[in-house]
């Protein structure tokens, strides 16, 4: 488990400083596939079964397969495929999410002192604050996606180590629901290149007042 | 019991599978659409009358109390009569060139409205609180087609911020639900996962730390999707933008169905938080909520966003209400709601009309109404009156109960604040419906376009409104309906 969590906050830090569309879905798909990699540990842990794998290998199958696809296609149509903040922005997207771990550290020692699992809860609500601030320092609408997900996927491992997991249908519907946002968000940036031939949301500010 | 609720979530799917990948033409269509529309009608009705509000009804998934069943209420009300005006509007849209007339398009709009509103049924329908989570989260996802159905550019931009922040506030949401899960885990066990039900008979045992950060959370998420400021950034944008008829039913019914969630919440976690800190926040969010909505109402221009901020201030007001928590207060805010829900769509669908007519939503270039679109004019009116709560209207009587419940309590500050902030709303909103109204016209309308089949629906709205919010106490059902839907959520 301690592996596990370094190499999240090594991939979500990486996160942070991708400029490349491309390598950032990439990445993204590393971090859902550490998530799945501690689904299974959990589900092994608790005796197996169809409830102890169920969740890891949707995981793989939605996050790690599926959505990187899905968004790999929208951006094999964008012919301009960097995101265009500036690096200055990129370095206080770093700093954000390094001061996140901290205060998430901060704030499990004192809310929860000498929980057991103390580093992965820390690090689940550090992806939390790092995909906040990557969909509001974020220019581009794929960057914007790969924020909410890498969010989702904090709230994901968080309910996951916290609870041992949902009911099984509650789980089922995050997933389902999960997979129609990303489709809808991949409906939307096709729709947002047809319209404004680009994707950075900085064009979006024509309705005001 | 059961059978009906199966009955009920099983039409709309199936109608919206057939107006997508059946060939209908148009006018097969509307009728299956209405059809479907009165079916779940009749079903909601057999609920109804066969609810004992005092004894709820609970299956394995499925949970109908009388709270449930007054929000189901206004929820198929604003249904029937969104389905049964969609041909007069969607006719228009047509010849006016917004649809391009292609067929798809309309089946395409009645699959997206029947499986957004399958989805609000889920939400008030299910016992558990995830699954309201989940649900909740599809009808932002559905609603998102629904916003975004012409893809001009102003409806992109709406829907990308729609569903960035939704879908944020309603993570947040989540967040706040496995947190109430983990209390519920530390000392009730894992049985019963969420379960309102069960919670709800064991709430006073949860640990008080857990809940009031699981408060927080919730408070926030939802908060989110009823379009509480600072939060609010979406709504304004997602309402104006989206098609008039949907405008309705995101206004009326979406909204209703976040407070109800809520609400459900809330009566998990008040018995071990306490109501101050409830009571305290809650206040100075509604306050916040309308004081942000008077002034863009006074200087806007655009006459969907007026309506979008109008319904910001009811929000507010509504909010104002669930904070004061008493028994009282919590009647006017149901109340409220329904009058609301029903006014705020008649609102929307005229707004629709009028930008039909003079084919720009710019208020400014918008005037002489009474003269040259009289029915239009007299549906405006009425609807504006309606919502500032003029007494003959419903909403007069529930924003009332909400003033004298606030001063029961000794908000002074907050009551007068927000009695302020109403009279801006009020100066602000009557000023442009009487410029609308009156003044010379400058722009020469395309004629008054209501037709033999809204115009009734309309007036049954407006009706239904002004009776029931009016004379609620001497109409027994509807009363111990309400009376029961309180005590649910315990004032």
């Amino acid at each position: 488990m301690e592996y596990l969590v370094v190499a999240l906050l090594f991939i979500v830090l990486l996160q942070t400083r991708i400029m490349d569309l491309r390598r950032g879905i990439i990445c993204l798909s590393v971090q859902s596939a550490l998530i799945a990699a501690a689904c299974l540990i959990v589900g092994t842990a608790h005796g197996g079964g169809l409830h102890g794998f169920l969740p890891g290998v949707l995981t793989i199958l939605v996050k790690v397969i599926f959505i990187p696809y899905a968004i790999l296609r929208v951006v094999r149509q964008l012919t301009d495929e960097r995101e265009i903040i500036s690096d200055i922005n990129v370095n206080y997207s770093t700093a954000v999410a390094a001061g996140s771990l901290c205060l998430s550290y901060m704030v499990f020692d004192s809310l929860l002192p000498s929980v057991e699992e103390r580093d992965i809860l820390a690090s689940s609500m550090f992806m939390i604050m790092t995909g906040l601030a990557l969909i509001v320092m974020r220019s581009r609408a794929i960057m914007q996606m790969i924020g909410l997900i890498t969010l989702e996927n904090g709230i994901y491992l968080f309910g996951l180590i916290m609870t041992e997991g949902l009911p099984m249908i509650i789980e089922l519907g995050i997933f389902l629901d999960v997979l129609i946002a990303v489709v809808i968000l991949v409906i939307l940036t096709s729709r947002l290149r047809l319209s404004f031939k680009t994707t950075d949301t900085n064009v979006l500010k024509k309705l005001k007042g | 019991m059961l059978s009906y609720i199966i009955t009920l979530l099983c039409l709309p799917p199936l109608c919206a599978a057939l107006a997508l990948f059946g060939r209908f033409d148009n006018n097969a269509l509307h009728w299956l659409h209405r059809v479907t529309a009165l079916g779940v009608g009749i079903m909601v009705v057999q609920i109804l009358t066969h609810l004992n509000p005092v004894i709820p009804f609970q299956s394995t998934y499925f949970y109908v109390d009388a709270l449930s069943a007054w929000v189901l209420m206004i929820i198929t009300i604003l249904y029937l009569a969104a389905s049964w005006t969609a041909r007069s509007y969607l006719t228009r849209e047509e010849e006016r060139g917004m649809l391009k007339g292609e067929r798809w398009q309309t089946g395409r709009y009645f699959a997206l409205m029947q499986m957004f509103v399958w989805t609000m049924f889920i939400v008030l329908l299910v016992n558990n609180l995830g699954l309201m989570w989940v649900a909740i989260e599809a009808t932002t996802l559905i609603s998102a087609l629904l916003i975004s159905f012409k893809f001009t550019r102003s409806a992109l931009e709406a829907t990308w911020k729609y569903v960035m922040v939704c879908t944020v506030g309603i993570c947040l949401a989540l967040l706040g639900t496995l947190i109430l899960y983990y209390a519920q885990i530390n000392s009730l066990g894992a049985d019963n996962a969420l379960s309102w039900t069960f919670l709800q008979e064991n709430a006073h045992l949860l640990d008080p730390d857990l809940t009031k950060l699981a408060l927080m959370f919730i408070l926030i998420g939802y908060g989110t999707k009823v379009g509480m400021a600072p939060m609010h950034t979406w709504l304004p944008d997602a309402y104006a933008e989206a098609p008039s008829l949907t405008s309705g039913m995101l206004s009326g019914a979406l909204c209703s169905c976040a407070l109800y969630v809520m609400l459900r919440n809330l009566v998990i976690l008040l018995p071990t938080v306490g109501s101050e800190l409830l009571t305290g926040m809650l206040i100075f969010f509604a306050v916040l909520t309308v004081a942000i909505a008077v002034p863009f109402v006074v200087v806007q221009r655009d006459v969907k966003r007026l309506l979008a901020y109008s319904s910001m201030e009811n929000i507010g007001i509504m909010l104002a209400g669930v904070a004061v928590f008493t028994a009282f207060s919590l009647k006017a805010v149901l109340l409220h709601m329904y009058s609301h829900a029903l006014i705020k769509f008649v609102l929307f669908y005229i707004a629709g009309t009028i930008i039909q007519e003079y084919q720009t939503r710019n208020m400014m270039r918008i005037h002489g109404m009474i003269k040259d679109v009289p029915l239009t004019a007299g549906f405006w009116l009425v609807g504006l009156l309606g919502i500032l709560g003029m007494p003959p209207m419903g909403l007069f009587f529930s924003k009332f109960y909400t003033m004298l419940a606030l001063f029961r309590g000794e908000h002074w500050l907050a009551g007068s604040l927000l009695i302020i902030l109403l009279a801006g709303v009020l100066v602000g909103i009557l000023y442009h419906g009487m410029r609308m109204l009156c003044d010379h016209p400058k722009r020469v309308p395309g004629g008054d376009l209501l037709d033999r089949i809204d115009t009734p629906i309309l007036i049954i709205l407006l009706l239904l409104s002004c009776v029931v919010g009016a004379g609620f106490e001497n109409i027994p059902w509807i009363n111990r309906l309400l009376d029961n839907a309180v005590r649910v959520i315990g004032g």
